[in-house]
């Protein structure tokens, strides 16, 4: 009935070609395959990716899990990171694709959103100027991960309390982080504490999160 | 990869497992198996306090020889439970003792289209869910892997048992799920496991408040107040019976009993919490519509269980509309009122005597709960019931020369077997039965154009209709309004037959 929108963001500019790519690549592709062996996340999950460098794209639109295909994601050679103009567009699709309660309608769980990326964005005024208006969507949870020695934590968490730094991007480390990231969105269908809800499953203990 | 040997805290006993340095892991748990793969370590990753190790000394002792030297003792804990059956302490780390799962328990095939889940557990959601049996649906489950409608009977009969159990023992479960059920359609099987968290009075409070679709509305509705608050309901038995309610509701219809189409808040968190807590209410109420299920605002892969028109709950017979009246409408927000895990058990059986095969050989559900109607059809597929249909109604000795009837009905199909417990009043079918007990005392045969039943083992059975005994080996002819006298002895029945679908 109800749908759990997950919106992914990922850099692809230039500082992620060769073997980082192919890690995401990797990674991505056993975390679709984990939430496809759940039939809780079957049930309501709809994915949707956006990549970043110059240009933005949708590679894949808001899509139901079990009809999601999973596209080899690939990245120029060199090039900048425009995070604020992904946000521009996760701003615009956000609000298309969301249905919203109404009186006779039940609406979508609140989206999940994760950034992922191994740089600072580019074009860091648009990326400010986005914020705010990204706040204002009222996401279930804003994840970003920075992964690597140049990924900058501070201006992410501008953005989210809840940024997760990878100390590189290469196989299994992205593995771990994706599979902590389907616990994540997996984690509405588990045994519910007798207290107050907690937001997150503690990260794996090779990732720090900084909090 | 290192073989490891563990002793106990309890008994001295050792035992050994495999660490290959990637143990299965829970939330709570990490999962070693034992050489010889008859059971798990199970090792809480937390250090557990003192209370926590007294409940799992409670649940590995007192509790588990209670089963064990209980009738159907073995039934429990072969088939119902994985118990956990010793504690060991491992590094300063503490552990359990669980049997392993059966292998039923893992799909042979799983999707139709893929090997993506072969070899994986069959956690219960699998079959609770309407998107899987839908074979439009990418991700569908292979036919067969889905088993037949009366499978799912058996399921529930199992779990009720299960339920039952813990009930009569003191114990609630307190976070009954999908998850903490594996379940076979094809054998009707159904194994509660994860039961190291049990409630056990007196020493442990619960810790969660259950599973989301499955947690009691008064739990809900009061979960806000803080743990020491009187009026905060936390899991207990009554909690586990408006759980097993939605369970058996959703393996027998795939859907659930309470998520319709009627919108309590425009935001979605607060609209769930009242959906399911303060303002639940039953989709498919007879009175009170507001909350039926819209079907343009269901997904497409769910929309033929959604269709509560085309398949309301009365589809499965008197005795579970009533319990499902009883779970959803008079006790929703009553807790007193929720039908028992016995009362479950009972109406499951007795259902399970009305129901006929469909004569449709592609039928996805194959069988079908007489609907008492002089046409009776499969309510799946709408296919008629040809020829006649003899209809058992089972009546008790009141006192002599008055007999009254027992309100259980055994609808008879082709080579369907009598059994001790309807011919003797004084015999339950439940897990307690000998062997010996369920050995069929005779069977019901279409022969020669006409009803017939072959008598295997009854020693005083009479045809009163003709005045006439029936010895062992030889057989009677079933026809309209005949009685029959199944026993002389105390506690035996008559029979009235009435031929359906004439
Ligand atoms: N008795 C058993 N036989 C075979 N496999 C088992 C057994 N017990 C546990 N496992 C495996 O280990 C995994 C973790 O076990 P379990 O679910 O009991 O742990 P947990 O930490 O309590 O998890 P959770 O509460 O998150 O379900 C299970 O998913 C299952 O694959």
């Amino acid at each position: 009935m109800r749908r759990l929108p997950v919106y992914f963001l990922l850099d692809t500019s230039g500082s992620m070609y060769g073997e980082p790519i192919q890690a995401l690549n990797n990674a991505l592709s056993g975390m679709i395959n984990a939430l496809r062996s759940d039939p809780q996340a079957l049930d309501s999950l709809w994915i949707s990716i956006i990549t970043f460098d110059r240009e933005v794209n949708e590679i894949c639109p808001l899509t139901e899990l079990a009809m999601f295909q999973l596209p080899e994601i690939s990245c120029p050679q060199s090039g900048p990171t425009h995070t604020g103009k992904a946000l521009e567009i996760l701003y615009e699709k956000v609000q298309v694709d969301i249905i919203k309660s109404t009186p006779s309608q039940k609406g979508d769980w609140k989206p999940l959103f994760f950034l992922f990326t191994d740089g600072k964005p580019n074009d860091l005024l648009v990326y400010r100027n986005m914020i705010p208006k990204i706040k204002s969507l009222n996401f279930g949870a804003i994840i970003c991960c920075a992964a690597g020695a140049l990924a900058d934590d501070s201006l992410l968490k501008e953005l989210t309390n809840d940024v997760v730094h990878l100390d590189n991007a290469d196989t299994t480390t992205l593995k771990q982080f994706f599979k902590w990231v389907s616990e994540t969105i997996e984690q509405g269908s588990k045994s519910q504490g007798t207290g107050e809800s907690v937001a997150l499953p503690p990260p794996p203990s090779e990732i720090t999160l900084v909090i | 990869m290192s073989i490891k040997t563990v002793k106990s805290t309890i008994t001295g006993n050792t035992y050994q497992y495999i660490d290959n340095g990637d143990p299965k892991s829970g939330t709570a748990k990490n999962v070693y198996f034992s050489p010889d793969r008859k059971y798990v370590v199970a090792i809480f990753k937390e250090k557990q306090d003192h209370n926590q190790k007294e409940r799992l000394k409670k649940i590995t002792t007192d509790y588990l020889s209670r089963i064990k030297n209980n009738e159907g003792g073995n039934y429990y804990l072969d088939e119902i439970y994985r118990w956990p059956t010793d504690i060991i302490e491992d590094n300063g780390q503490t552990g359990i003792i669980v049997p392993i799962y059966n292998s039923k328990f893992f799909f042979n095939k799983g999707y139709a289209n893929q090997d993506l889940i072969k070899g994986e557990e069959k956690n219960g959601k699998w079959f609770a869910s309407a998107s899987f049996r839908n074979k439009l649906f990418p991700l569908n489950l292979d036919q067969s892997e889905l088993g037949k409608w009366l499978n799912y009977f058996q399921i529930c009969v199992n779990l009720s048992r299960g339920v039952k159990k813990m009930h009569q023992m003191g114990l609630s479960h307190s976070d009954l799920s999908y998850n903490n059920v594996l379940v076979d359609p094809l054998t009707g099987s159904a194994c509660m496991i994860d039961l190291d968290g049990l409630v056990v009075p007196g020493v442990f409070q619960a810790e969660v408040i259950g599973t989301a679709d499955f947690i009691a509305p008064e739990v809900l509705a009061s979960k806000h107040l803080g743990k020491t608050d009187p009026n905060r309901k936390l899991p207990n038995r009554l909690t586990d019976l408006h759980a097993l309610a939605c369970l058996i509701y959703m393996y027998l219809l795939h859907r659930h009993p309470l998520k319709g189409g009627k919108v309590h808040d425009l935001d979605t968190e607060k609209d769930d919490l009242l959906s399911m807590g303060e303002k639940a209410l039953f989709v498919e109420h007879p009175t009170n519509k507001i909350n039926k299920i819209k079907l343009n605002q269901i997904k497409k892969w769910d929309k033929y269980w959604a269709d509560t028109d085309k398949l309301p709950y009365t589809i499965t017979g008197p005795y579970l509309s009533k319990l499902f009246e009883k779970a959803f409408i008079d006790g929703l927000h009553n807790p007193m009122q929720r039908p028992t895990a016995d009362e479950w058990e009972i109406a499951l059986l007795k259902t399970t005597d009305l129901m006929q095969q469909c004569l449709n050989p592609l039928c996805d559900q194959k069988w079908y709960v007489f609907d008492n109607s002089n046409t009776p059809k499969c309510p799946f597929c709408d296919t008629k019931h040809k020829g006649t249909l003899p209809v058992l109604d089972f009546y008790y000795q009141f006192k002599p020369t008055v007999w009254k009837p027992e309100n259980h009905r055994l609808m008879v199909y082709n080579n369907q077997y009598l059994f001790q417990w309807h011919v003797d009043r004084n015999i339950t079918r439940n897990e307690k039965l000998s062997a010996a007990q369920k050995v069929p005392v005779g069977y019901f045969t279409f022969h020669n154009n006409k009803w017939v039943f072959v008598n295997q083992k009854l020693t005083s059975l009479k045809d009163l209709t003709e005045d006439k005994e029936i010895a062992i080996g030889e057989m009677l002819e079933i026809t309209d309004n005949k009685k029959i006298l199944l026993s002389k002895e105390e506690g035996g029945r008559v029979i009235l037959i009435t031929l359906a679908n004439k």
